[in-house]
């Protein structure tokens, strides 16, 4: 027992020595300014997969998981759909297929995007609420379109968390959703439909619909997902009242003065967050943000954006055409 | 090309005789007054840094760069002329072409251009029309075509004018700075352009050639800044020979350009360590705005104000001409040619301080701008400076004042001509200013 503990502990402390270590080597290695932030979130993201795939095996993912990420995104806006979200790590890759295949990407008209951020809320509503109401009814009362939502044990907290399934799982069987011979496959939301839609044949189609769609979509849009994603919904939560605007301590803060509005944080920002750009100054503020800091990092005029925890700057625009000499 | 036989809309015909004569007398006066400037900057800083070497030969419109372009034009490259800094070089680059601008500073082809336009209208562009007219302007006279930007209403008639005798590409910026179908707009005037320069020079613009040319440019960027960067502490370098380097930008080799601006810092670089400065710390330190200045002629105002008794600095300035020139990179976040035509096209247009421009989010750029140069540089006076003429500008004014007002920051407004006959005259008025921020030192 104590054994096993203790071999746990020391394989966590070497993992994070090892995942340390890269980070440090990454910063030392990596002298364009202009990507090197982006390389350390590359990175972070792939030791959170890497992190993630081994708490499936430990089966106390779920909840646990859930009051992770709601506590994190509380506090630090949605630095958890940037930096760590497998989901989300799909699309940066999708994006760079793309980018190697030399194809562009398209944006969504403003409009459209803001109508996406607040259907976030309308999808979370129905996931998150409708179990209040309909929790008792069992399979068979469920039918038609209802049974679309509600077919089976409801469990949302399972859909909220679904972005967080990696590719690969360890799990086989009838919990893996897509199996080919002895490799385990999944798919975000692929599980959910399986669960909560099952109807012969169908169901193995409509996961395939999906992952096209969601991959044709990401191929087009960059992070496409997120945009209305219900799981990024804690922080936009904290964003939509007054009283709580205090709440996350990691925001992107803005010197007016030092901003020449050339436009660059708005094209680079992968969710078309346009705050940044328009803001005359002082703390940004959307949920759309997922707080990648590609905007911080790309803007090229000196201390004009700024990421700030708790009041500190960590990270402040550079002059990215200057060589860095530190670090 | 040039179409001889078709009517003249505005050009008048002048006899080959007085052009000729017209044009020698000009470009011997014009000679002489290029000697002059540089010999009046040497004398202003006797410990002159030695990189201003390069530069002062470069400035010389009749000179080694002239004889370039013309070699590089027999081989069959092509040069491509603009007017504001909206044309997009890194495309003109990307093709194999010579970008050079041709804004004209010569004080006496104005009096030339008053044959076609009246005396209201901005000396600039009357300067232009007559150097046009005389063919005085090595690189207007060398150039394939001229990309104009209509920015001003004189520059949107300059455009017809000279299309008599030049082929002249017309971009058109909108009016409106930040609104989605300004920019829509904008781009597609960037790729017209780009389609533009295709034909003519035969290159086609390619993803990694675009690319290049727009890391050349960032390289550039980059040695322009790092020497704005210098310029924020105590003075080693005079605020005339730094804009000389800045105007050196517009028609040199940008490479070449770029080699030499780093040696010149790194020369500053050295002086800073052995605080050998330019001229005293304690010299009241001015900033310049307003309407564009012209190398060779309109160097009336940094002059005075360097050679005034009590002497002034010129710390920075806020000028298409000058300081605003290389400042902004483009920045690319994926190297698609779609992103890279989004980039540029964003580059030229968001963050221009034109004033031809309003926006709907209050149109502050330029004076953020402004009074971010003046609290980084710790400029103690801002002239600001406007040829008459220069409606928009003109009228900013007051704008600008109470901005700066808020910092207490004095602002002196300067009008003048493409003359030189109120020299006397602005002397007092610049000894005056100067007095003044030398006052404020001392209490």
């Amino acid at each position: 027992m104590y054994e096993s503990l203790a071999g746990a502990l020391l394989g966590a402390t070497a993992a994070l020595g090892l995942a340390l270590a890269g980070i440090l080597g990454i910063l030392i290695w990596k002298k364009d300014r202009t990507r090197k932030l982006s390389y350390l979130r590359f990175f972070i993201q792939v030791v959170s997969l890497v992190g993630i795939f081994y708490s499936f095996t430990l089966a106390l993912w779920l909840s646990g998981f859930f009051l992770v990420i709601f506590a994190v995104t509380f506090f630090s806006g949605r630095f958890f759909c940037g930096w760590v979200c497998p989901f989300g790590f799909y699309m940066d890759v999708v994006a760079l297929v793309r980018q190697k295949l030399g194809a562009r990407y398209f944006s969504l008209p403003e409009r459209v995007n803001g109508a996406l951020n607040k259907l976030r809320y309308i999808i979370a509503a129905v996931i998150l609420v409708s179990p209040l109401f309909l929790g008792g009814l069992t399979i068979t009362q469920a039918s038609g379109i209802q049974a679309l939502f509600l077919r089976g044990p409801y469990r949302p907290i399972d859909i909220m968390l679904s972005p967080l399934e990696p590719l690969i799982v360890p799990f086989t069987g009838s919990i893996a959703s897509l199996g080919f011979n002895s490799w385990s496959f999944s798919y975000p939301y692929a599980r959910d439909i399986l669960t909560y839609i099952s109807i012969p044949n169908v169901t193995l189609v409509l996961i395939y619909v999906f992952i096209a769609l969601t991959l044709v979509s990401t191929f087009m849009f960059r992070r496409f997902w997120c945009r209305f994603c219900p799981t990024g919904i804690s922080i936009a939560a904290a964003n939509r009242f007054k009283a709580l605007k205090w709440m996350p301590l990691l925001h992107i803060s803005k010197v007016e003065e030092k901003c020449t509005k050339c436009g660059i944080c708005k094209r680079v920002c992968p969710v078309q967050v346009t705050d940044v750009y328009e803001q005359k100054g002082g703390d940004v503020k959307t949920s759309i943000c997922l707080n990648c800091m590609r905007c911080v990092e790309m803007c090229p005029y000196e201390g004009c954006l700024k990421m700030n925890v708790a009041d500190k700057t960590v990270f402040k625009t550079r002059n990215w055409l200057e060589p860095s000499n530190s670090e | 090309m040039k179409n001889v036989t078709a009517e003249k809309k505005y050009m008048p015909e002048m006899p080959q005789k007085e052009v000729e004569e017209l044009n020698t007398s000009i470009k011997d006066a014009s000679e002489k007054i290029i000697a002059d400037n540089i010999s009046r900057m040497k004398k202003t800083d006797p410990n002159r840094p030695a990189g201003m070497q390069y530069f002062d030969e470069i400035s010389n419109f009749f000179g080694k760069r002239q004889k370039e372009i013309q070699e590089q034009k027999a081989k069959g490259k092509k040069v491509i002329g603009y007017f504001c800094v909206f044309a997009p070089v890194e495309l003109i680059l990307a093709a194999d072409a010579i970008p050079v601008r041709v804004n004209s500073g010569w004080y006496d082809t104005s009096k030339i251009g008053d044959r076609i336009v009246p005396v209201e209208v901005c000396p600039v562009i009357r300067s232009t029309i007559g150097a046009k007219m005389i063919g005085l302007s090595p690189y207007l006279e060398l150039s394939d075509t001229v990309i104009s930007t209509l920015t001003c209403d004189g520059m949107t008639k300059l455009s017809e004018i000279l299309s008599d005798s030049t082929p002249v590409w017309t971009m058109t910026p909108p009016r409106v700075k930040d609104s989605p179908q300004s920019l829509q707009l904008w781009k597609e005037e960037i790729k017209t352009v780009k389609t533009q320069i295709e034909k003519l020079t035969g290159n086609k613009i390619t993803a990694k050639k675009l690319k290049e040319a727009i890391e050349t440019m960032q390289r550039a960027s980059k040695a322009f800044r790092r020497l704005q960067e210098l310029r924020k502490g105590n003075t080693v370098i005079m605020g005339r020979d730094a804009m000389l380097v800045n105007q050196a930008a517009l028609w040199d080799d940008i490479k070449r350009w770029t080699q030499k601006t780093e040696d010149l810092c790194d020369e500053l670089e050295l002086r800073i360590k052995q605080k050998a400065w330019a001229c005293p710390p304690d010299t009241p330190r001015v900033i310049v705005t307003g309407t564009p200045m012209f190398w060779p002629d309109n160097w009336k105002l940094p002059t005075l104000i360097e050679e005034a008794t009590p002497q002034g600095v010129l710390v920075g300035d806020e000028m298409c001409s000058s300081d605003r020139l290389l400042y902004d990179p483009v920045g690319i976040d994926e190297w698609t040619m779609d992103d890279m035509i989004n980039g540029i096209a964003e580059r030229y247009l968001m963050a221009s301080t034109c004033p031809c421009f309003t926006s709907k989010d209050g149109n502050e750029d330029r004076v953020n701008w402004l009074i971010n140069k003046v609290k980084e540089n710790k400029a103690q006076g801002v002239i600001y400076y406007v040829v008459r003429g220069c409606i928009l500008y003109a009228m900013e004014y007051t704008r600008v004042k109470k901005a700066l007002d808020k910092l207490g920051i004095p602002v002196y407004y300067l009008d003048t001509e493409y003359t030189r006959e109120d020299v006397g005259q602005m002397k007092t008025r610049v000894e005056a200013f100067l007095e003044m921020l030398t006052a404020r030192v001392d209490i």
